[in-house]
């Protein structure tokens, strides 16, 4: 049991790390922008697994904090970055 | 209990499976709404079914009812920040069509 | 078989932490920078430090991309031009004379081995007893709580706390003398998104309880004031962004309250400790808890209306320079 928790994280991290490549390659910054999406539902995930795996149950609270951020990121960027181009809000 | 760690282990492996399908879309796919919209989908129904599984791994009903709640807040967000960004890269595209719906 | 785990994660925030450093355009490095935010949270995890990764996560990746995100588009706008200068100059760079390179990178390269072999060093010499936790938690029931983390921050070791909230303010005051204040500008128009004022609308309880959750689970789990603040910041900066910033519509006196208090009432309560005959923040056991709470309370308020003050300032400072200057006092 444990083995395949082992093995989900492991595939989950290599998710992330493959991830990174439309970091880069992402001609505008909207590309960026959704992976860290990505970061963020693929690292609840693997908090997920992991709190199971720990038999830890504070590691859901780790959980909605970062769903919380990768939220914000996105509003923060949609609301500051629209101003600049001098339309209402 | 063998029952339970096969279902388990089959949500765990659905769930891996939706995660893959997301991240080769992000990479694969040519345009960036595209991207968004696999992107979204399948991330979201990959965690729907590893918290499943969790939920199902750790027996006991308040964690259940905590990662339940984790996945819904999850999906609320998601959905509202895929939108987002794609009307922001609309109006990025097209800056002066924009009609107010009210 | 968990060691593939550590390794993998290990692999990966070095290379993120590399990366945010090294590209060369800046949208990459913002995003860059979270990713490596939440990796760093997962490694606290794995190392057993869940309050560090609540915090690493909320404030240390969260917090400073929106502010990275936040000076980003200052550089969003200009023009292409300016952005081929900027590579020109950077592509002349490097097609200088390589040897006149060589010293700085054999800088580096020492620098990091010496790096690498302090850092080998002190983890070699880790106590047999594991330090002083067993000290910890030996003095546990006094303290007032039941969390080794939560007792020594709030009681062991409030001073420094107490700092660190100060620290904070100083951070606020700082935004303050650059930019000055400019709370009190024309009121902006509510945004009549209906999706931007739907997330605001339902994220806001949410947020809300969830922090107030996660203040008072400091006592028996991870937790406690600063990760509860990084939380309720986020309603002040989500309800800013919406267009409703909420120091507007609070007297001017009451902002500077909320802020001080935090500060203020630990040190009130230090000094009252003092008067009736004990060292610096010694709380008496049976008060102990109660005192922890208050204190906890007071002080998240208090840093999340410090931090939503200075992303509402540096917000405002670089977004209108002309704006005319109201008059303060």
């Amino acid at each position: 049991m444990d083995s395949i928790f082992i093995i989900v994280i492991v595939f989950l991290l290599l998710n992330i790390a493959l991830g990174l490549f439309r970091v880069w390659r992402g001609p505008t910054v909207s590309d960026r922008l959704l992976t860290t999406q990505l970061f963020g539902t693929t690292g609840m995930a693997i908090l997920l697994v992991l709190a199971g795996y720990l038999k830890e149950l504070t590691l859901l609270n780790v959980a909605i904090t970062f769903n919380v951020l990768a939220i914000l990121l996105v509003i923060c960027l949609f609301k500051v970055w629209k101003k600049k181009k001098g339309e209402t809000p | 209990m063998m029952i339970k760690e096969i279902i388990t282990v089959i949500l765990l492996v659905v769930g891996c499976f939706f995660f893959l399908a997301g991240t080769l879309g992000v990479l694969r796919f040519p345009d960036l709404f595209s991207r968004l919209h696999a992107l979204t989908k399948a991330d979201n129904l990959g965690l729907g079914f590893i918290a499943a599984a969790m939920a199902l791994h750790i027996a006991s009903p308040w964690a259940a009812l905590k990662i339940f709640s984790i996945w819904f807040f999850t999906l609320l967000a998601s959905s509202t920040s895929c939108y987002l960004i794609a009307r922001f890269q609309k109006e990025k595209d097209q800056p002066s069509s924009r009609k107010e719906e009210e | 078989m968990s060691i593939i785990i550590d390794i993998l994660l290990a692999i990966l925030t070095v290379y993120l932490a590399l990366q945010s450093l090294l590209v060369h355009r800046l949208t990459q490095n913002v995003f860059l920078f979270f990713a490596f935010g939440l990796a760093l949270a997962l490694a606290w995890v794995r190392l057993g430090a869940v309050d560090v990764a609540i915090t690493e996560a909320a404030i240390a990746s969260g917090f400073l991309g929106v502010l990275f995100l936040d000076a980003l588009r200052d550089f969003s706008d200009t023009s292409s031009k300016k952005w081929d200068d900027l590579e020109l100059v950077r592509n002349s760079l490097h097609s200088k004379n390589p040897k006149s390179l060589f010293l700085p990178r054999l800088a580096l390269v020492l620098g990091l081995l010496l790096f690498l072999f302090i850092s080998l060093e002190a983890i070699w010499k880790i106590p047999d007893g594991g330090g002083l936790t067993a000290a910890a938690e030996a003095m546990l029931p006094e303290s007032g709580v039941e969390h080794p983390v939560t007792a020594v921050l709030l009681n062991f070791r409030a001073y420094d706390t107490w700092l660190e909230i100060g620290v904070i303010l100083l951070g606020l005051l700082a935004v303050f003398t650059v930019g000055g204040i400019k709370i009190y500008r024309k009121p902006q128009a509510i945004t009549h998104d209906p999706l931007l004022r739907q997330v605001i609308l339902f994220s806001t309880p949410i947020l809300f309880l969830f922090g107030a959750f996660i203040l008072y689970f400091g006592k028996s789990g991870p937790g406690g004031a600063f990760q509860a603040a990084v939380l309720w910041g986020a309603i002040g900066i989500l309800l800013y962004l919406g267009g409703k910033p909420i120091f507007t519509v609070i007297p001017r006196w009451l902002l500077r309250l909320i802020l001080t208090i935090g500060l203020g009432f630990f040190l009130l309560l230090g000094f009252l400790i003092i008067a009736s005959g004990g060292a610096l923040f010694e709380y008496p056991p049976a008060y102990a808890g109660i005192l922890i709470l208050i204190v906890e309370t007071l002080a998240a308020i208090s840093i999340a209306a410090a931090l939503t003050a200075i992303f509402a300032n540096l917000n405002q400072m670089t977004e209108e320079p002309k704006e005319s200057n109201q008059p303060i006092e």
